[in-house]
């Protein structure tokens, strides 16, 4: 049975067809909130609160986009509105990005080296790596956040990711890149803690 | 005017996901051939990503998918009343 006949079994309620849907989506739709979330009590949250939405509202579901796509949809809003509740920082503008810029453009300050990654998978474990990236994402403030892992996780194009976040392209565009910038300024900082300890 | 460093920064992204026109993509690179941090900076950009997607996926907790399970069922009946085919 394709997805399209258990969509049209679960709205006319057919629980069996709707536990297959979610089944199959389930995995993938957790990987991406519980990243969303940046801790697991929240995305624990997030999941029931979807799920029950979803069959809330599976009577409005007309099966135009694909199940789990909806699906990520609704945990997008669960999780916006978890979010906007708490007081999130901003970023820095992406100029400041570059070291010496966030001053008067000062030429002397040219002399700031960016610090070279080189290779962090030589440098560190993995798993203390993956721990350090998983921290500088959860770090990140929500809509930078679910800018980022729409763009780069689930591989979605800008105008995709605009639409999910009710953003203009370009200030999607905008808040990729500042995320982009961030997470690296962070992994920066802790590569260059974590290099200057062994080479000393 | 030559430009400097943070005029190329809010074109990084299209420079490094593709759809730069050819123009501005051959600039960038001839900079970054001169330009010890804007060369860096690409290069830990492109790493910043690829890292993020290294990191498996989190298996989805059993104690939280038997929970759900049970939830979805009471919610749907709920809903719609008695699953159809059942208690016959
Ligand atoms: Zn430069």
């Amino acid at each position: 049975m394709d997805e399209k006949q258990l969509v049209a079994l679960a709205r006319s309620g057919d629980f069996d067809a709707f536990a297959r849907l979610i089944e199959a989506n389930k995995q993938k739709m957790y990987g991406l909130v519980r990243r969303l979330a940046g801790n697991e009590q929240d995305a624990e949250d997030i999941m029931q609160e979807s799920f029950l939405k979803a069959i809330d509202k599976i009577d409005q579901f007309r099966g135009e986009a694909a199940f789990g796509t909806w699906l990520s949809s609704i945990a997008l809003n669960e999780a916006r509105a978890l979010y906007s509740k708490k007081r999130q920082s901003d970023l820095k503008p992406i100029e400041e990005y570059l070291p010496g810029s966030g001053s008067h453009g000062d030429d002397h300050q040219d002399s700031l080296r960016l610090f070279d990654w080189q290779y962090p998978h030589k440098m560190m474990e993995s798993a203390e790596l993956k721990s350090a990236v998983d921290e500088a994402i959860a770090e990140l403030p929500y809509m930078y956040r679910e800018a980022f892992l729409l763009r780069y996780i689930e591989e979605l194009p800008v105008r995709e990711v605009a639409e999910l976040t009710n953003q203009s392209v370009a200030s999607a565009k905008s808040r990729i890149l500042r995320a982009r910038l961030a997470l690296r300024d962070r992994l920066s900082q802790v590569f260059e803690d974590r290099y200057g300890k062994k080479v000393s | 005017m030559a430009k400097k460093c943070p005029d190329y920064i809010q074109d990084l992204n299209d420079y490094l996901d593709g759809g730069m026109n050819p123009e501005l993509c051959a600039e960038i690179e001839s900079h970054i051939g001169e330009c010890e941090n804007c060369r860096i900076m690409i290069d830990s950009l492109r790493q910043t990503v690829t890292l993020c997607r290294d990191g498996s996926e989190e298996p989805l907790p059993e104690a939280l998918d038997k929970r759900l399970s049970g939830l979805l069922r009471d919610r749907w009946k709920k809903k719609f009343g008695k699953q159809r085919g059942q208690d016959c």
